[in-house]
């Protein structure tokens, strides 16, 4: 850098143009309605669960897919947070809503280790790529809202934000397939409904850093 | 005189509407404030560079600061990304040859403690943070600061690998 600052000052107020402020209730309005238009595509495209729409909700289906959206919920929050950066500002509470998901795994585990459920057939694994592509397809206009949100703003944790982005745009578009899959199988939710979390958040945490550096 | 939270917040409100003259003191005070800022955090011959880096940003991201939340915690959460990431680039670039000779005075009030470069030092486990300040801050080279802090120089480059890495992660805790 060369000149001094009273010539940078100069520079600045002379391109100064009236900004308006970037607002949390903005950022989280455009990242719910990217979510709540991925969900209408997934039913307009695929159909929405028999028992649903009877009104009828099995208990894993409801507790698993309620996760899925308070995590993605969470995890948007955060992002758009991160977006005015603020000394003092606390980035973690994501992190026991991602917890709570993680047990959806565990429990796939420990269920699938007493035999209760035949993971490796062909059907098995055919249905579980389907939901892991459908709804990673239904999680990228969430990503790309988020990501031209963290452009706009000063994430001081690109890296973090980057993961975050990946887990709030995968959790809320495998809730948003899960209004199509029939699946009450904790095997099938826990192993390739998180799939599409963790497939996003690693996704997220490649690609985004470098395009909301500042 | 120095300008205070409110009076800094009322200059940016008006910035962020286009008022060129609160805009031209707004930034002439930013420059004083992250002068003071830095100083002693960083070597004085690129003390400059840094601050008009700051005061660049500052201006790219005048959308981000909210009317409603304070404006000198914004501003520190900007600086201390500048500061990690002109370390980050000094550790990249493997420039060592920094002077040891700071002038600097510590005259901020308490709260702007809060905000302070060297709290967020102090969050570094000692050897990290010991390292960065010998090598990066105060120029010593490996062999120099493996001799002041007893760590092995594969240690001081390990934890100032380490520490530049958590710092860039902590740079909005208080």
């Amino acid at each position: 850098m060369t000149q001094n600052s009273d010539a940078l000052i100069a520079n600045l107020v002379g391109n100064l143009q009236p900004v308006k402020p970037i607002s949390f209730a903005r950022g989280l309005g455009y990242a719910l309605s990217a979510a709540a238009i991925s969900a209408l595509a997934v039913v307009a495209a695929f159909g929405i669960r028999p028992d649903v729409l009877a009104g009828r909700f099995d208990p894993v289906y409801l507790i698993a897919t309620g996760l899925f959206l308070v995590l993605g919920i969470a995890a948007a929050v955060t992002v758009i947070v991160m977006s005015r950066p603020q000394v003092g500002t606390d980035h973690s509470g994501w992190v026991w809503a991602a917890a709570m998901v993680a047990l959806l795994p565990v429990a796939a585990l420990i269920v699938s280790f007493g035999g209760g459920s035949d993971i490796l057939s062909r059907e098995s694994i055919a249905h579980g790529l389907e939901c892991l592509m459908v709804g990673s397809g239904a999680s990228l206009l969430v990503f790309a809202i988020l990501v031209g949100w963290l452009r706009k703003g000063a994430p001081t944790a690109p890296d973090r934000a980057g993961l975050l982005t990946g887990i709030a745009a995968g959790s809320l578009g495998i809730f948003a397939f899960s209004l199509h899959c029939a699946d009450n199988d904790i095997v099938h939710i826990g192993m390739w409904h998180s799939g599409v979390v963790l497939l996003m958040a690693g996704l997220g945490r490649a690609l985004v850093p470098p395009l909301v550096r500042w | 005189m120095r300008a205070d939270e409110a009076t800094l917040a009322r200059l940016m409100m008006m910035s962020q509407k286009g008022d060129k003259q609160a805009y031209a003191t707004l930034l002439s005070e930013c420059q004083r404030w992250l002068s003071r800022y830095y100083s002693r955090r960083i070597a004085p011959a690129q003390l400059d560079d840094l601050v008009q880096e700051t005061l660049m940003a500052l201006h790219n991201k005048l959308a981000t600061w909210d009317s409603s939340r304070p404006f000198l915690p914004w501003m520190a959460a900007i600086a201390r990304y500048r500061w990690v990431d002109h370390l980050r680039r000094l550790y990249r670039a493997d420039e060592c040859e920094l002077v040891t000779d700071f002038a600097g005075q510590d005259d901020e009030p308490a709260i702007a403690a809060r905000i302070s470069i060297d709290r967020l030092l102090g969050m570094l486990p000692d050897p990290q943070a010991r390292a960065i300040e010998l090598v990066k801050i105060e120029g010593l080279s490996i062999a120099e600061a493996s001799q002041a802090t007893g760590q092995s120089e594969s240690l001081v480059k390990v934890n100032i690998h380490r520490g530049l890495k958590k710092l860039a992660h902590m740079v909005e805790k208080a």
